[in-house]
């Protein structure tokens, strides 16, 4: 089994005229944590879409685990073993907690018509098996949580929301997991028992691998092994944070001097 | 076929497709500012046609018979009255539900059209039965190998493409165009801005409302008969020319308008099946262009972020 | 969790279950005297009445029984529930248009329970459900005039052509989404319309005869005899209207409290997330499009055998709004609030006829003031519990 879990090869993306992305190369080892960084508008969601499927490249290749994975589905991307949260979290806030997990756990979900519809006794073995599951899950991060699994995710507020959707990733087991900005909207006090959380499950899933894009430096400080900087979709930096954080270039990127 | 019968078809369908396209501007311009669909869009165009007869049994009954004064006064009712209307919709109907889910503002205008429909029936007098709508315009025409060119026909036409071309002119050449422009790309920004929000999306529907009661007039006089259904059929078409150009685009709409217009000009004549499925085959090509192109034969921009 | 205390929800004293049968049976009991009440003031004291008892069960703490007893005893007091039904159809007897009218009312409810998987559980709206409602009769028609086929089969028939029409709208459908999509099935139910009135093969404007259903040598329009009694025809079509609504109520409840219902909650709520984690959105839309026509076209086969005589009239856009309604008013996904719906919106007209006239105005203004006011609609969805009485948090 080789190191390297994920490579980048001369990535690229246009929207129109727009580069988004441009010529990234990238690789992510097992079991690593990798900080995305850049300002606004500097290819990092990109990437990510461009991984999961959400978006096709322009150039360049993809390679996950061994095989291309380039311009895949979504859906294929997802079973491959790559799971992602969203910028803006992307909930289904009217359904309940056990049922946005089990949205991210669907590939073990057996949703034949026959079976969800007459073999009852079948289906109701299986959803008390994934509740367990689910529960245990959510119970590392908080057992009050885990103690309110039928609650509608609408009624939760926005650390909880987080957490959430970071086991709906997890549930499914996968071998990469995208965080988008997991900080967002929360107060520091709030990103800094997130950083725990995330460090906690890294723990308990070993070799999980994780990228993360992040604006709070000091999340990326405490938790990322390296760092990737991107500046108008291009790779400007890589390596450890003290590296980066000392590279004249990316001081003038974020700072905007030349 | 005989020239003159060609020609025929043509004027008529340069006519509908006229039509088409003004109804269809005012779904394009409520999406663009509020990305929504307000389907009651027919339906204000039907109440606009009975306000301008209205006018015109009330000018006969005060002893007016100039037909140049008499459509002038239509129209300035007509209009001032579907384009308040317009405002009013937006206001109580459409912005208190911007926040929730974009399909209920669809439902809600839906039901809204199916109201207005429907108070019109039992409440206007007769409402139920078609009303004889006055032939105002000169009737006399050229004749042009076979076919006669009615000056009505042109001068309906020519005002309808003139409104078009004064939309296009507003929205791309005026401050009030530039704010509309400005709110349709991006809303936070525009407010930022300093431009007055909510007063844009009233002006906008407001002036969507006002063409599509110029398009009911203009249906009026040309088929002479104004009747409380007619919005229906009217309003879908001008959402299927919408859709079918690309929301969110005003030469999207005209294409979308002429388009169908020519449809159903074709199934009318042109193809082995009676007339009367010009509607069914119009209808049945929309569905399959929508399977062919999802968004629209000019695409909207993608609003879906990640 | 197994000591957390759950509050008393018991309603003066008596077990959940005891609580529930006298609901049905009282409800029945109101049915059966309001379907056969003929004075509209007698109407209008049975509808203030009834409102007075919803907001009743609400302030008396009855309503939580209810829910207890459903959600405790779901299977007999699903038993209870079409027993009642059946009562009160052999209660009306020999009653002719009351018995339509409820026989209309459970198809309707039919199709509104077919609308809601695909409308309150997929997020599609169709705007055509009057026309599906329409091929199913037209296939009824067609068949029952031209072909031996068994009328249950025919039934079947219905269904399959109704999805095999839904079938055509499928690529469009399903590769558009809001707009887009609504425009599709608005644009079909008007073609539909249209096609019927000139399409001289099926009837024109004037319509069709339908045959009469008949099984295992049962003829559907010939009157039952009950203890010596000559019943109403009616009573046949109202016990296979029943059973038709009772299993297409277990159908989308089945679905809904289903891996399948989360994956198309999953889908209506966020098609892009639901893609990144490999849900079929394709897969879920074109099913959920599918089942949900199949009801309609059963119910609307159904309905042409009943009224035996069919024309275009029936199946307009209008009519495909007022389904629309019945969902709408209901609540999103919520099957008992669907039932009540269909309900208001088809039995209320026709026994008060002053509103008959008014109907399409009066519903589409309520359902402006519920969009504006109570978007979830008269009794909301709950949140999806897989089995009722499985419970593992308390």
């Amino acid at each position: 089994m080789s190191e390297v879990l994920l490579e980048f090869k001369n990535l690229g993306k246009n929207f129109g005229g727009v580069r988004a992305l441009d010529g990234f190369d990238m690789q992510v080892k097992r079991g690593e944590i990798i900080g995305l960084i850049g300002p606004n508008g500097s290819g990092k969601t990109t990437s990510f879409n461009l991984m999961t499927g959400i978006y096709a490249p322009s150039q360049g290749e993809v390679h996950f685990d061994g095989a291309d994975i380039t311009g895949m589905s979504a859906r294929k991307v997802y079973e491959a073993g790559i799971a992602r949260t969203f910028q803006r979290s992307r909930l289904c806030l009217p359904l309940s907690i056990f049922d946005n997990i089990m949205i991210g756990n669907h590939a073990r979900l057996n949703t034949g018509l026959w079976f969800n519809l007459f073999q009852r006794r079948a289906l109701r073995g299986q959803v008390e098996e994934f509740y367990t599951q689910a529960r245990d899950l959510v119970a590392g991060f908080s057992e009050d949580l885990a103690g309110r699994m039928f609650d509608p995710v609408g009624s939760l507020p926005m650390i909880e929301r987080r957490r959430i959707e970071i086991c709906r990733a997890l549930i499914s087991k996968p071998k990469l997991l995208l965080l988008d900005e997991p900080s967002a909207g929360m107060t520091h006090d709030e990103t800094a028992q997130m950083m725990d959380d995330i460090l906690a499950v890294r723990d308990r899933m070993g070799g999980l691998s994780i990228i993360i894009i992040e604006h709070e430096m000091g999340v990326i400080e405490r938790l990322c092994d390296q760092c990737v900087v991107l500046s108008y979709g291009r790779k400007i930096s890589e390596g450890s944070y003290a590296h980066i954080a000392a590279d004249p270039e990316v001081q003038s990127a974020y700072l905007g001097m030349d | 076929m005989d020239i003159g019968l060609f020609g025929q078809y043509l004027a008529n369908g340069v006519m509908l497709g006229t039509m088409y396209a003004l109804v269809a501007v005012g779904f394009t311009l409520f999406f663009g500012v509020l990305d929504v669909i307000k389907f009651s869009h027919g339906d204000v165009l039907m109440l606009g046609s009975f306000t301008g007869f209205t006018v015109y049994i009330g000018l006969l009954s005060l002893g007016i018979e100039n037909p140049w004064v008499m459509i002038a006064a239509i129209l300035v009712v007509s209009i001032i009255t579907t384009a308040a209307l317009g405002a009013i919709i937006a206001r109580y109907l459409v912005l208190p539900l911007k926040s929730a889910p974009p399909l209920n503002i669809l439902l809600i205008t839906l039901m809204l059209g199916t109201a207005i429909r429907e108070a019109v029936r039992l409440f206007y007098p007769d409402g139920s039965n078609p009303k004889a709508f006055p032939a105002l315009l000169p009737t006399a025409s050229v004749d042009l190998g076979g076919f006669a060119l009615r000056a009505d026909s042109v001068i309906l036409v020519a005002a309808g493409i003139a409104v078009i071309i004064g939309l296009n002119l507003v929205i791309n050449r005026t401050r009030l165009g530039l704010a509309i422009r400005a709110v349709a790309q991006d809303e936070e920004t525009a407010k930022i801005m300093g431009i007055n929000y909510t007063m844009i999306v009233l002006v906008t529907f407001a002036i969507g409302s006002g063409a599509a009661a110029f398009a009911g007039i203009m249906n009026g006089l040309y088929y002479n008969e104004v009747n409380f259904g007619m919005g229906l059929l009217l309003g879908l078409i001008g959402f299927c020319a919408a859709i079918i150009g690309g929301l969110g685009n005003i030469y999207g709409a005209i294409l979308g308008g002429f388009l169908f217009a020519g449809l159903q000009t074709i199934g009318a004549v042109a193809l082995p099946f009676a007339s009367a499925y010009k509607d069914v085959f119009a209808f049945g090509v929309v569905i399959a262009l929508m399977a062919w192109k999802p968004t629209g034969l000019i695409a909207e921009r993608s609003s879906d972020r990640v | 969790m197994q000591n957390k205390t759950i509050p008393d929800t018991r309603w003066m004293g008596l077990p959940h279950l005891a609580v529930g049968l006298i609901v049905i049976a009282a409800i029945a009991l109101f049915g059966w005297q309001f379907l056969l009440a003929d004075s509209e003031i007698a109407v209008l004291g049975m509808v203030a009445l009834a409102a007075m008892a919803a907001f009743g069960v609400g302030k008396t703490g009855l309503n939580k029984s209810m829910s207890a007893a459903m959600r405790n005893h779901g299977r007999s007091m699903n038993i209870a529930i079409l027993l009642a039904l059946v009562c009160v159809i052999f209660l009306l007897g020999g009653e002719h248009f009351p018995l339509l009218m409820l026989t209309t009312t459970l198809l309707y409810m039919t199709v509104a329970f077919g609308l809601n998987a695909q409308f309150g559980l997929t997020g599609m709206v169709n705007f055509a459900g009057a026309s599906f409602f329409g091929v199913g009769a037209y296939t009824a028609a067609v068949l029952t005039n031209h072909s031996a086929l068994p009328p249950i089969l025919i039934l079947v028939a219905g269904g399959v052509f109704s999805a095999l029409i839904g079938c055509l709208l499928i690529v469009p459908v399903v590769r558009t989404a809001g707009h887009y999509s609504a425009v599709v099935t608005i644009a079909f139910s008007v073609m539909f319309k249209t096609f019927l009135e000139v399409n001289d093969v099926l009837g024109g404007p004037q319509g069709l005869m339908v045959g009469p259903m008949k099984t295992f040598g049962w003829d559907f329009n010939s009157s039952p005899l009950l203890m010596g009694m000559e019943l109403s025809f009616y009573v046949n079509y109202a016990l296979l209207g029943a059973g038709l609504a009772a299993l297409a109520f277990m159908f989308v409840q089945r679905l809904e409290r289903s891996w399948i219902g989360l994956t198309l909650d999953s889908v209506r709520l966020d098609e892009t997330a639901s893609a990144c984690f490999g849900l079929n959105v394709v897969r879920a839309k074109v099913l959920a499009f599918t089942f949900g026509n199949i009801l309609i076209g059963i119910a609307g086969a159904l309905y042409g055998m009943m009224i035996s005589f069919i024309a275009p009239n029936s199946f307009s856009f209008s009519d495909s709004l007022l389904m629309v309604a019945i969902v709408l008013l209901g609540g999103l996904g919520s099957l008992w609030g669907t039932a009540l719906a269909a309900v208001i919106v088809v039995l209320l007209p026709e026994k008060l006829q002053i509103l008959q006239e008014y109907r399409f105005l009066l519903f589409s203004v309520v359902v402006i003031l519920m969009l504006l006011f109570r978007p979830e609609g008269l009794m909301p969805r709950k949140v999806r519990s897989y089995f009722p009485n499985w419970r593992p948090e308390q």
